[in-house]
């Protein structure tokens, strides 16, 4: 029963997000475009590049989404409302995540062209800049709730949620949270204005629409994860549990898109010099400011 | 729900998704082929296939931070295990941790004025 809610909502929160996004770069609101969009990218041809490696090529698309979904299925969106409340939820998190990695690095081998395997090495990079920023602040979660499981985490917040606990992870979550997920300004392996698209650039039709679908499911995923561990999950006043969740994630979500329209796209060079000399040393300040905290404010 | 009822859960859910994207690639096909045509399966690469070949070797010019991501990442592997009784052992753990992360912080800094933290 809560499997087929938690998806309904997720893809929910897809299409809605998708309608968002063709908003933005359209101007015009359509409620049927994703859908639309989504059937022409059926009826369109899927071609397969010559001398590919197929099975990195046709699995990445496919493991991008499993792995979306998979760490969506750890988080709750009601005290109930969770398909799988498991004792190492938090961790579970990272793990399935740490999966974008091995995809993208898939879709770029795959195929068998330069700005593809180009895109696909420079995701590497970027995770070893963006990493730690996911790891370290949730620690701070985890170290408050005294626990790893998600339902934990979001009752740990019944008081005071963690966007005041702990700002400084707040911040850090969603910036590494955006480059996991490369939007814009961190989305550096697609790049549409210098590598032509890529580890997108070679997937067409059906296999392209399973991409979209994925990437956009990421970002649902990793607002979801924003919402449990620092904007108090299911608690807020008067709405039922699930509708706060499901507005705060969104809220995340779409100001996730917002911040990549102002934003110019950073040099892989900046950006991990910038996450290793200030954002490491600043998560590992944050470890140490709740520590404190977690000790002096009961 | 016990351990393995979750996890036979989440492998369902891999199965499914796997289910409907089969479906989706089944949809497809039925809507219509991909017609073969030459020069419609070169890679994007401004309609020539690159003169070198795309599977060599690339210079990882970030090796200085991979280096230091890889003492960073053993570390989160004893946080997180630290993280859930912190507040159990109280100040000892802050003391122990805090050790810890400054000797790691102190590396990170070395790796900094080595000039590590830079592309090569």
């Amino acid at each position: 029963m809560s499997v087929a809610v938690v998806l309904l909502a997720l893809l929910g929160s897809v299409w809605l997000l998708a309608v968002v996004e063709g908003w933005t770069t359209t101007g015009r609101l359509r409620l049927t475009a994703p859908l639309l969009s989504g059937v022409a990218h059926l009826g369109r041809e899927s071609i397969v590049p010559r001398t590919p490696d197929r099975l990195f090529f046709e699995a990445a698309p496919v493991l991008l989404l499993v792995v979306a979904v998979l760490a969506a299925a750890v988080l709750p969106l009601a005290p109930t409302l969770v398909i799988a409340d498991m004792a190492t939820g938090a961790l579970f998190v990272n793990a399935a995540l740490a999966y974008v990695l091995v995809a993208l690095i898939m879709a770029g081998w795959g195929p068998n062209g330069a700005y593809a395997m180009i895109g696909g090495w420079r995701f590497l990079g970027q995770l070893i800049a963006y990493a730690m920023l996911i790891v370290m602040p949730i620690t701070g979660v985890a170290m408050r709730a005294e626990s790893l499981v998600t339902t934990v985490i979001v009752n740990s917040q019944d008081s005071v949620w963690n966007i005041v606990y702990q700002p400084l992870g707040l911040v850090l979550f969603i910036i590494a949270a955006m480059a996991l997920a490369f939007r814009a300004p961190f989305d550096l392996p697609v790049a549409g204005g210098e590598l032509g698209g890529g580890v997108d650039a070679e997937y067409t039709g059906v296999r392209l629409a399973v991409l979209r679908l994925a990437r956009l499911t990421l970002v649902v995923t990793l607002a979801l994860a924003t919402t449990v561990f620092y904007l108090g999950g299911w608690h807020g006043p008067l709405l039922p549990p699930w509708a706060w969740s499901l507005i705060k994630t969104l809220a995340v979500a779409v100001s996730m898109l917002l911040a990549g329209r102002y934003l110019p796209r950073i040099r892989e060079a900046d950006l991990m010099r910038w996450c290793w000399t200030l954002g490491i040393p600043l998560a590992l300040l944050n470890i140490i400011v709740v520590g404190i905290l977690v000790l002096v404010v009961p | 729900m016990t351990l393995l009822e979750q996890y036979s859960l989440l492998l369902a859910l891999v199965i499914g998704i796997g289910g409907l994207i089969m479906a989706l690639y089944g949809l497809a096909r039925a809507m219509g082929p991909a017609r073969q045509e030459s020069g419609k399966d070169v890679p994007a690469s401004s309609g020539v296939l690159s003169q070198n070949p795309v599977w060599g070797r690339y210079h990882a010019r970030y090796y200085g931070y991979a280096l230091l991501f890889l003492a960073f990442d053993m570390e989160m592997a004893f946080m997180y295990p630290w993280a859930v009784v912190y507040k159990e052992v109280g100040l000892v753990a802050l003391y122990d941790m805090g050790v810890f992360l400054a000797i790691l912080f102190l590396g990170l800094l070395y790796g900094w004025s080595q000039g590590a933290l830079r592309r090569q």
